[in-house]
């Protein structure tokens, strides 16, 4: 090759181009929210039924327009809102006088096509300013992953109860090896309730295991039940928009909290795409969740981030398809939770743009555990970017969910998140916890840090606790038992939600003190400055003190 | 000739920058193999030797796709699981699943048409499932979710860890590997890979035997 111009020799080297970036493709769908092959908005009805829903008619419809036009559209406000100009509609989302209310009113009247072509008016700074204004709770929170390369449960129960005490108001997990499930649904259910009391857990695996595993109390919630935007990924997912209704009625019948998970990418990860843009098939899946009655979604493109960011505008459809979501009205929990990049540059970007409005639940979830031990293959942000995260808070004023810790209290969270564990397992009849294991994860970074358990007895004990009908309450008598009573009374006051009910309204979150916050206690009133959520007062005087700050008394 | 400094420099670049590009997998496959000469010779029966273990591939694997997403050749990687499953003393039954390329499906069949109830399911680029018939579809008993990471010493141990299943064992599962920059990195090629993948799928063609030469 002729002669290099050493710049360029450098750019090469940049974390940011070992990063996957594809030329669009229309025919596939490899193309983010402007494709030639996304419908016309339009809509017909007759004697209150859709006829015809972007421009096809009912004989065409498959499952999805099928239910969209039967269970999501309202047809009463449907020709009102669809005869509204896109821009004007745009410009209604961003203009600080036109109250949510009026917006949500319109919203369940718009087709897929419209709803794309709105956002296709947008900028991503009037994407954000939309996202400020229509997110249903008026106070953002965050959600964490809890997962380890093991499945270490003692370790898991540690990093649980440091994640709630951080802050986060949910924790994730899921598994290394499938038949763990249980065991970690019970780790992060003691550890969160040691950390802080109220924050909900949820293990995402397989659709029937997680359901038992809500009904026995061994979680608090469920958000992996997936919806997709083409027929054939659908069916290829075993499931239609029925059987997915059914799972969703299933969970609200025994009172559990969940969420669909949507995402741009997965149709055209998975093969079948139709040729249509990723934000379309979005949209379309946002809609049939409305549809469900399901009270929010995750999305944010999830674990096909890659998809949408290889492509032009990936990062503002995903944006696009985060407002797709409480534009109608659904709380949302906005992704920033799958690796998407080398670059730090590029990654903190991406977050900013649920950050900086605030979402119902801005990362879906951060990793409160090293990316190696992350078993959603890694999530944008980890335990090693928490002082980033806090600082990032401090510089802008802005509520990231959460707050500044001491050493030394974690240390002691992770002990009796741990210890607590111990205890559970003890009488539960669970290989031990040993003090060894114990010291171990109190002060470990991650799994390497940690000595390995016996696999293949846990899994045995955990299959045979489960075969005995091992649940929540267990855990309660054990802790109670054990001398962690504040504990036990947390984890009887997480059961007990399912009774209550109260809880399965549109982004509820539970406070330390089993108060519910949800859109219908603490909705959203932004209208522009000297309204909505501000991080002042107290809240902002705690988010502020960082530990690393030098106080000019000392000086 | 004259060795300058900047020559030196520029060397030593050189040298880096391929180290660098050589530094995730240690199985790197210069050449990408050759598609398999695999022949279909009937539809796929349900086993009734107990001392078998099915391996379900989808329509291109081995033909219109012959290497996994890190280059590794399908006659390689058959080669190491077969090895593995008679390591442990048990057969092979090599299938292709042609009504979806979904690969927990793909290893779910496999495991019905089996005759300890254990099957294998693998998508061209590697993905890998081991299954077993009495579970649900989407659960398994392993998980070898990140294609990237799925070398050849894995497909030698998958088999025989498939094996002890079916022999009615409880081994440990293979030690988790997890690389959180495999999505940064591969799942663009991913998505064109498996795109390319389900062209081949006829979901009404049921399973066929097939035989092939490794």
């Amino acid at each position: 090759m002729s002669k290099r111009q050493k710049r360029f020799e450098v750019l090469a080297q940049r974390p940011v181009n070992k990063d996957g970036f594809i030329k669009e493709w229309m025919e596939v769908g490899l193309v983010a929210m402007d494709s030639p092959n996304d419908p016309a908005p339009g809509i017909k009805i007759q004697n209150g039924k859709v006829v015809e829903l972007d421009g096809k008619p009912r004989e065409k419809f498959d499952m999805i327009d099928l239910w969209i036009a039967d269970h999501s559209i309202d047809t009463s406000i449907a020709e009102k809102a669809m005869a509204i100009d896109s821009t004007e509609f745009a410009r209604m989302l961003v203009d600080i006088n036109v109250p949510r209310a009026e917006i949500v009113r319109l919203s369940v009247g718009l087709t897929p096509a419209k709803i794309l072509d709105v956002f296709k008016k947008m900028n991503v700074v009037e994407l954000m300013m939309a996202m400020q204004k229509l997110r249903p709770r008026r106070t953002p929170a965050n959600q964490a992953h809890v997962t380890n390369l093991k499945d270490h449960p003692a370790l898991l129960a540690a990093d649980a109860a440091e994640a709630a005490f951080r802050g986060f108001k949910e924790e994730e997990t899921t598994v290394g090896v499938g038949r763990y499930a249980p065991m970690n649904a019970l780790s992060l259910l003691v550890g969160s309730q040691t950390g802080c009391p109220g924050v909900i857990n949820q293990c995402a695996v397989e659709e029937a295991l997680e359901l038992s595993m809500g009904m026995r109390g061994l979680t608090a919630y469920a958000e992996t039940v997936s919806v997709y935007g083409t027929e054939q990924v659908f069916v290829d997912g075993d499931d239609t928009p029925w059987s997915k209704a059914f799972l969703a009625s299933a969970y609200a019948s025994r009172g559990l909290k969940m969420r669909y998970t949507s995402g741009t990418g997965s149709e055209v990860q998975m093969g079948y795409a139709d040729g249509k843009s990723m934000l379309y098939l979005e949209i379309r899946c946002v809609m049939l969740a409305k549809g469900v009655g399901v009270q929010g979604v995750q999305n944010g493109s999830i674990s096909c981030i890659g998809v949408p960011g290889a492509v032009p505008s990936g990062i503002r459809a995903v944006l696009a398809e985060n407002v797709a979501t409480v534009l109608l009205d659904l709380e949302v929990a906005s992704g920033n939770d799958q690796t998407f990049t080398h670059s730090p540059i590029r990654n903190t970007a991406r977050m900013l743009m649920q950050l900086l409005p605030g979402t119902d639940l801005i990362v879906s979830g951060y990793s409160s555990v090293p990316n190696y031990d992350n078993m959603f293959a890694g999530s944008t942000h980890d335990c090693d970017d928490y002082d980033d995260w806090l600082v990032l808070q401090r510089d802008l004023q802005v509520d990231g969910g959460l707050h500044p810790v001491k050493e030394a209290d974690v240390i002691a969270i992770r002990n009796k998140g741990a210890r607590a564990l111990q205890a559970v397992f003890k009488e539960v009849g669970l290989p031990p916890i040993t003090d060894e294991e114990i010291e171990a994860v109190t002060y470990a970074h991650g799994s390497k840090d940690v000595p390995d358990r016996n696999v293949t007895e846990d899994l045995r004990a955990i299959e045979d606790f489960m075969k005995r009908g091992g649940n929540g309450v267990d855990a309660v008598r054990a802790l109670v038992k054990h001398g962690f009573r504040d504990v036990a009374e947390a984890v009887l006051g997480i059961l007990k939600q399912k009774i209550s009910g109260d809880y399965l309204h549109t982004s509820a979150i539970l406070e330390p003190n089993f108060d519910v916050l949800s859109a219908v206690n603490d909705l959203n009133d932004y209208q522009g400055p000297g309204t909505g959520y501000r991080l002042e007062g107290k809240r902002w005087e705690l988010l502020k003190d960082i530990p690393q700050a030098i106080s000019p008394e000392d000086v | 000739m004259n060795i300058t400094e900047d020559m030196v420099r520029e060397i030593i670049l050189e040298v880096l920058q391929e180290m660098e590009a050589e530094e995730q997998p240690a199985t790197s496959f210069k050449e990408g193999g050759t598609p398999l000469s695999i022949r279909e010779t009937g539809v796929a029966k349900s086993g009734v030797d107990k001392n078998e273990v099915v391996i379900g591939v989808p329509p291109a694997f081995g033909t219109a796709m012959y290497k996994t997403i890190i280059g590794i050749p399908h006659q390689q990687v058959l080669r190491e699981m077969i090895a593995g499953i008679e390591e442990e003393g048990l057969k092979a039954r090599l299938v292709r699943i042609y009504r979806t390329a979904d690969v927990a499906f793909i290893a779910h069949e496999s495991a019905k048409l089996s005759g300890s109830g254990i099957g294998i399911g693998m998508l061209s680029r590697g993905t890998t499932v081991i299954h077993q018939k009495d579970l649900k579809p989407l659960q398994n008993l392993e998980l070898f979710s990140q294609s990237p990471l799925v070398d050849l010493e894995m497909f030698r141990a998958i088999g025989r860890n498939a094996a002890r299943y079916a022999k009615g064992g409880n081994p440990a599962p293979l030690r988790v590997r997890n690389d959180p920059m495999a999505r940064p990195r591969y799942q663009g090629l991913a998505a064109l890979l498996h795109n390319k993948e389900v062209q081949y799928v006829d979901p009404d063609k049921p399973a066929q035997q097939v035989t092939v030469q490794l």
